[in-house]
């Protein structure tokens, strides 16, 4: 791996740190129904390329970590398939931080969108 | 570590394990519980491909076995640093030490831990000593088996509600996810296991340790706090609201409330050292209690996750 990458790496795991808290709320506020961890990562797979498309077990630790915050609600449902699967949905606290996270995020998208404009071929 | 990629389930996880040597055990649990749930729900999208080619895919969009627990052993720091509440500021004096304790939200959690463990000690006693005995007196009959088997499970439940409280109120890491190893195994052998595995052995044996514990930590909690507030009231009864001091009725009496009289029998000069006394015991009270509770910490730790994650 050469330095570029190595640095790249680094960038792509700092930027995807708080990104993906941020994917994850929203992937879960685009629906009604609460989905099991699998099921999130392969929806958000969907969404294409991108620091979200890191490896998908990162996306567990987040989920627990967002449930112990009080922004996801959770229950476990037993499943034929394999362990019993933890179900999250969105809370109430869990919408109000979506909203402001995503306010932030379009701010710091847009000024950093600015500032690279016309910079890059 | 580079092995080569693994070819089952059950092999992906031991890997996964191996590779998660020396981390808190409630993380391995935690970890290994998620990649289940993951690979056995890929194995169930894909019907047609067999284990391996599953596993294959997997390693890009999962992750392999040593990424995984690189990844978790990352989150684990950040999770720390984030969720928990921030460690004390590091005191400069020996004094500022020991007064620090009152700002530390531990020794409070520590105090209700030890107050409510009188409880939780009673329940999970009797829960144990029931199940026990009618496991005993019901294996001669045929419903023997299933209530056997009923009660071990609910015993690994209850082992995991136990862990919350702790991690909650004592600040130890405990699992968050159920120990669910194994999975491949038909049920008998799963049921055998259970009866194997040390960890549900070293429940029982907290659950019942927890009744005397309980007891002693209630009992030593409630008499020093009260010891303390009596210290500290009874001067302040004095000096501020027209109490007695040196009462000299039947016998020496810290604080006595009797026919709309209150009093001590405390004399008036020793009033001062008296309250400096119930202050210094109050501090002291909470060093106590959050010591144990660290300690108890421990206990749970050893003897609820230890012997599970290896």
């Amino acid at each position: 791996m050469t330095e570029t990458d190595i640095q790249l790496k680094k960038f792509q795991k700092e930027l995807s740190a708080g990104t993906v808290s941020l994917a994850l709320l929203a992937v879960l506020a685009r629906t009604d129904e609460p989905m099991y961890g699998y099921q999130i990562a392969k929806q958000l797979e969907r969404f294409g390329d991108g620091v979200l498309s890191g490896k998908q077990s990162a996306l567990y630790p987040v989920l627990r970590n967002l449930g112990a915050a009080g922004l996801l609600d959770s229950h476990v449902e037993p499943s034929v398939s394999g362990p019993p699967r933890r179900y999250y949905r969105l809370t109430g606290q869990g919408q109000q931080t979506l909203r402001e996270w995503a306010a932030a995020w379009r701010a710091t998208r847009d000024s950093v969108d600015s500032v690279l404009e016309g910079l890059l071929p | 570590m580079n092995t080569a990629l693994p070819t089952s389930i059950a092999e992906y996880l031991e890997q996964l394990r191996a590779a998660l040597v020396g981390a808190d055990p409630a993380l391995v649990q935690d970890a290994l519980y998620d990649a289940e749930e993951y690979l056995r729900s890929e194995m169930a999208e894909n019907p047609k491909k067999s284990e391996a080619e599953v596993i294959a895919s997997v390693a890009g969009s999962y992750g392999a076995p040593d990424e995984v627990a690189d990844i978790y052993r990352d989150t684990e720091v950040t999770v720390n640093r984030a969720l928990r509440a921030p460690p004390p500021r590091p005191r400069k004096s020996a004094l500022g030490d020991f007064f620090g304790v009152i700002a530390d939200p531990r020794a409070y959690t520590s105090m209700f831990y030890m107050v409510l463990s009188l409880a939780t000690g009673i329940f999970y006693f009797t829960w144990v000593v029931a199940g026990a005995s009618l496991s005993a007196g019901l294996a001669v009959l045929i419903i023997g088996i299933p209530f056997v088997i009923l009660f071990f499970g609910s015993v690994r439940i209850l082992s995991l509600v136990e862990g919350r409280l702790v991690e909650v109120m004592l600040g130890e890491r405990m699992p968050r996810r159920p120990l669910y190893a194994e999975r491949g195994k038909p049920l008998l052998q799963r049921i055998a296991d259970m009866f194997i595995d040390p960890r549900t052995w070293s429940t029982m044996v907290y659950f019942l340790a927890m009744l005397p514990l309980g007891i002693i930590y209630f009992t030593i909690t409630v008499t020093m706090i009260a010891i303390a507030l009596g210290f500290i009231a009874a001067p302040v009864a004095v000096w501020f609201f027209g109490a007695n001091a040196a009462l000299g009725v039947d016998h020496w009496q810290l604080l006595s409330i009797r026919d709309d009289v209150i009093g001590t029998s405390v004399e008036l000069w020793a009033l001062p050292l008296l309250f400096v006394a119930g202050f210094l015991l109050l501090f002291f009270t909470l060093h106590v209690v959050r010591g144990i509770g660290m300690l108890h910490g421990l206990l749970a730790k050893h003897l609820l996750v230890k012997s599970a994650a290896y």
